[in-house]
């Protein structure tokens, strides 16, 4: 008969809420990708990590918020459990004694938040041009002062259907913008868009509306996530 | 680098998971430039997801790269939509640890895996601003090289290489380099330099050696065009796998690959002599790894990668001397760790109820067998030495323990094969069906799939059934319908093979050089990724045919006889051509040949090359 392989598991835990940095080279892993990544950094890094209960016992490990790719960040979150109490800073040198080029990990904590409280992000963005970005700076003033900003938004496949329709969304009430300013041929913007479960918007869905609405076409955007934040604006903990 | 990175920057956003384009994966080998003399870019001619998962590449970056002053990198095929960026924003091939150009290189090294990656090994060395034709290439460097199982017949690949390194790659990859590093120095030209390679046993340089034609079209005679090279080229053979090296690291993709796993190779060789199969003759003798050594090497490895699942690869991992006993001793290793052991490659014969246990893991995925063939008397002409109650008693074994999933696979078109052969894979299907009915509903599974498969036999050359015709594609194409109306269950989904890819590939495996520049124009056509369904053009192949005035039927369908001289006769690879002949000859006589562990057989392979069970000088 079958029986659970992890039937003599210590079920006592440990909490974790690992800060992470995601840049370089790193950028271009993406969300499912670096599931398995951390997985197997985890296990390299051998941290008496908690496993599941049940049938298929996996090492336990949660991201509360996914890290679009080719964006940049210092302030990414992973929750983990461990079977053994470890001090932070001990945590956090082992896992990095063996980690890929542009992924380490910047903290450790007990979680004070549960996931649910994220409500927004703040994203520093870079659009270089081949020209001086005054003239951009006027466009992104412009297209901020518009009355609505509606982008297209696919939506899921209804039942039995292969393909999901088109949706108009108003984006422009989600947009706050902390900064807008024109650095020799580079756009800069500080952006607090919402994410979290309830509701997320991609920096790149804005940008990329807005170039439409430019009609330009930038060299290269770099982002930056910078921020995670609680819907009491505090930073997530 | 730092130009190349930021072009390529700039569009990785642009295209289909771009973790494959930029490397940076743990594991991987960086140096500074400076301290090295000799860089080499291992090239697999497939996508990254594919090539990645090739064990032999593992071997041989991890062998180069523990020379302080050499460098290996790697390189694979990009996609067409990343190609087409590659193209249009002048960004050149490069290698993926430093995103320096290939086209830099000291060496440029492919392996030859199969023969649908033949048009892109073309389309990487355009993609890294290179001449395609060894003879365009004038300079000494980057001298474009190739190993692997495809290049025991090189020839329809001559053209663009400047060498070939025939056999195991693991102490002449190493000669080859130390040559060229002694030579750099002095600036010899590129003649030069492959005259002192050739001196290497197992380096073949193909322009050192002219073929002729007979009237009828088949070779009259292959024979060197200067001195000092050997009139045959012997491969290269490892005697001893356990002082071999082996990488104590892997690199570890962040993008799931084929084979997402380690993997210890634990035997070379085979010792089953299965009639179709080349890899059983070509990797000859049978050599195995002792227990330490692969206990040593499986933990090495699970620490450095962190993978969760540790694989035993060879061709026949149940023919280790010792498997029970190795599976003991992983098994307390990998069970402490939370580590899944695999075993991909088990014979029925071997499937004993224990083994079974043992790689039962929580997941219990499905059993793959090979029978190959339909009917006992087919399976004794191919001498795959297995019998239908094994085949049914492993079934059973399997459905009791759980299992609901079997994938049966066969050829079609084999030597000798009547619609009796053909209809009894149908019918052993139902076997199978039949028997999960047959167990009882508490030990079975909820429901039971059997997924039949069919591959079109392609003769290949240094087994016994090199000179075989390929059946035509009508035939296959009759015999496949044969199956589909014989198949009355809902139970059995049934698989097969294109007909045109089959018959590439029997033109390519024994092709000789006229089928270079078949091989040229086709790519020039757009012929490349023709292992992708998605990608194959057969219309343009055929193209290519006409214009060369190329007979495909010469090469896929025309029987050879005994004598006849192969495009490969230059090549030893160590096994008598007498054994082969002998071994056709009791094919079609449907009598089976005793495996190496029962008995030598006399296939002419020396014992001084370390097989187990060698008994020839």
């Amino acid at each position: 008969m079958l029986m659970p392989k992890n039937q003599n598991l210590n079920i006592e835990r440990w909490d974790y809420r690992l800060t992470y940095a995601k840049e370089g080279r790193a950028r271009y892993i993406s969300h499912l990708d670096l599931m398995r990544t951390m997985q197997r950094a985890i296990k390299r890094a051998r941290v008496p990590i908690w496993y599941t209960q049940g049938f298929n016992p996996h090492a336990y490990l949660m991201f509360p918020l996914a890290l679009p790719l080719g964006t940049d960040s210092k302030v990414e979150i992973l929750d983990i459990a461990l079977t053994e109490d470890i001090p932070f800073d001990k945590v956090v040198d082992m896992l990095n004694s063996s980690m890929p080029e542009g992924l380490y990990f910047v903290s450790a904590a007990r979680p004070v938040m549960k996931h649910t409280d994220i409500a927004s992000a703040e994203y520093v963005i870079r659009a270089e041009l081949d020209a001086p970005a005054d003239s951009l700076l006027e466009k992104w003033q412009e297209f901020v002062s518009q009355e609505e900003i509606t982008i297209e938004k696919r939506t899921k496949p209804k039942k039995g259907r292969k393909q999901g329709g088109v949706k108009l969304v108003d984006i422009k009430p989600h947009i706050t913008v902390v900064s807008a300013q024109a650095r020799e041929n580079a756009l800069m913007l500080t952006l607090r868009l919402p994410a979290g479960g309830e509701f997320n918007l991609n920096s790149s869905v804005v940008t990329d509306a807005f170039f439409a609405f430019a009609q330009t076409e930038p060299e290269q955007v770099c982002t930056e996530r910078t921020k995670i934040l609680a819907a009491n604006g505090e930073e997530f903990a | 680098m730092k130009d190349i990175q930021q072009k390529i920057e700039k569009l990785l956003l642009k295209v289909q998971r771009p973790a494959r384009y930029i490397g940076g994966e743990l594991g991987q080998v960086v140096k500074d430039k400076s301290e090295v003399d000799v860089r080499f870019a291992f090239c697999f001619p497939d996508v990254y997801d594919v090539g990645m998962s090739h064990l032999g590449m593992k071997i041989l970056y991890g062998l180069k790269n523990s020379r302080p002053n050499w460098w290996c990198e790697r390189v694979f095929m990009p996609e067409k939509d990343f190609a087409q960026k590659m193209r249009e924003n002048d960004i050149p091939l490069y290698a993926l640890e430093s995103l320096d150009p290939i086209r830099d290189f000291d060496f440029i090294g492919f392996t030859l895996q199969y023969e649908l990656s033949y048009t892109n090994v073309l389309e990487m060395l355009d993609l890294a601003g290179l001449p395609v034709h060894s003879r365009d290439r004038k300079e000494l460097t980057p001298l474009v090289v190739a190993g692997g199982p495809c290049v025991c017949d090189p020839e329809p690949m001559a053209d663009f290489f400047d060498l070939f390194i025939i056999g195991e790659g693991e102490e002449v990859n190493c000669e080859l380099m130390e040559l060229y590093e002694r030579m750099k120095p002095l600036s010899p030209t590129k003649e030069q330099f492959l005259a002192e390679a050739a001196k290497i046993e197992g380096i073949y340089v193909p322009s050192f050696y002219d073929v002729s034609y007979n009237d009828d079209g088949t070779v009259q005679k292959v024979v060197p065009n200067r001195e000092g090279v050997p009139e045959r080229v012997k491969k290269r053979v490892i005697s001893d796998l356990d002082k071999s090296f082996y990488p104590e690291s892997f690199v570890v993709p962040f993008t799931s690959i084929v084979h997402d796993r380690a993997v210890v190779e634990v035997l070379r060789g085979c010792i089953r002599g299965c009639r179709f199969c080349q890899a059983g003759f070509i990797y000859r003798p049978f050599r195995e790894k002792s227990i330490g050594t692969i206990e040593h090497e499986t933990k090495c490895l699970c620490e450095q990668t962190g993978y969760e699942q540790v694989s035993l690869s060879s061709l026949s991992t149940s023919d280790h001397s010792q498997i029970e006993e190795l599976l003991d001793t992983l098994a307390d290793y990998t069970d402490s760790e939370r580590i899944n052991l695999s075993l991909p490659s088990l014979r029925i014969d071997k499937f004993s109820e224990e083994l079974l246990e043992k790689i039962a893991s929580v997941r219990k995925s499905g059993l793959t067998f090979a029978p190959e063939a339909g009917t006992q008397k087919l399976r004794d002409v191919i001498n795959k030495n297995i019998t239908e109650d094994e085949i049914m008693h492993t079934c059973k074994m399997a459905f009791e323990a759980g299992y609901g999933t079997v994938k049966l696979y066969f050829m079609l078109g084999l030597p000798e094969e009547t619609d009796e052969d053909v209809l009894g894979i149908a019918e052993l299907a139902h076997k199978v069906v039949e028997l999960y009915y047959q167990t009882p509903k508490e030990m079975r599974a909820s429901s039971i799939q059997v997924s039949v498969s069919a591959a079109t036999f392609v003769p290949k050359p240094f087994t016994p059934f090199e000179f075989e015709p390929q059946a035509t594609p009508e035939e296959i194409d009759r015999k496949q319908k044969l199956i589909i109306d014989a198949i009355r269950s809902k139970k059995i989904r049934f698989s097969y093979h294109q007909q045109p890819v089959s018959m590439l590939e029997a033109v390519l495996a024994r092709g000789d050089r006229r089928i270079c520049d078949v091989i040229y124009t086709a790519w020039k056509k757009g012929c490349i990724l023709d292992s992708w369904d998605e990608h194959f053009r057969p219309d343009l192949w055929e193209e290519a045919f006409s214009e060369c005035g190329i007979d495909r039927e010469f090469y896929a369908n025309r029987r050879r006889s005994y004598d006849e001289v192969m495009p490969w006769a230059h090549l030893d690879y160590l096994v008598s051509r007498e054994f082969f002949v002998r071994e056709n000859k009791r094919a079609h006589e449907a009598v089976t040949t005793r495996n190496c562990a029962e008995g030598c057989s006399a296939c002419g392979i020396s014992r001084q090359y370390g097989g187990k069970y060698c008994a020839c000088n």
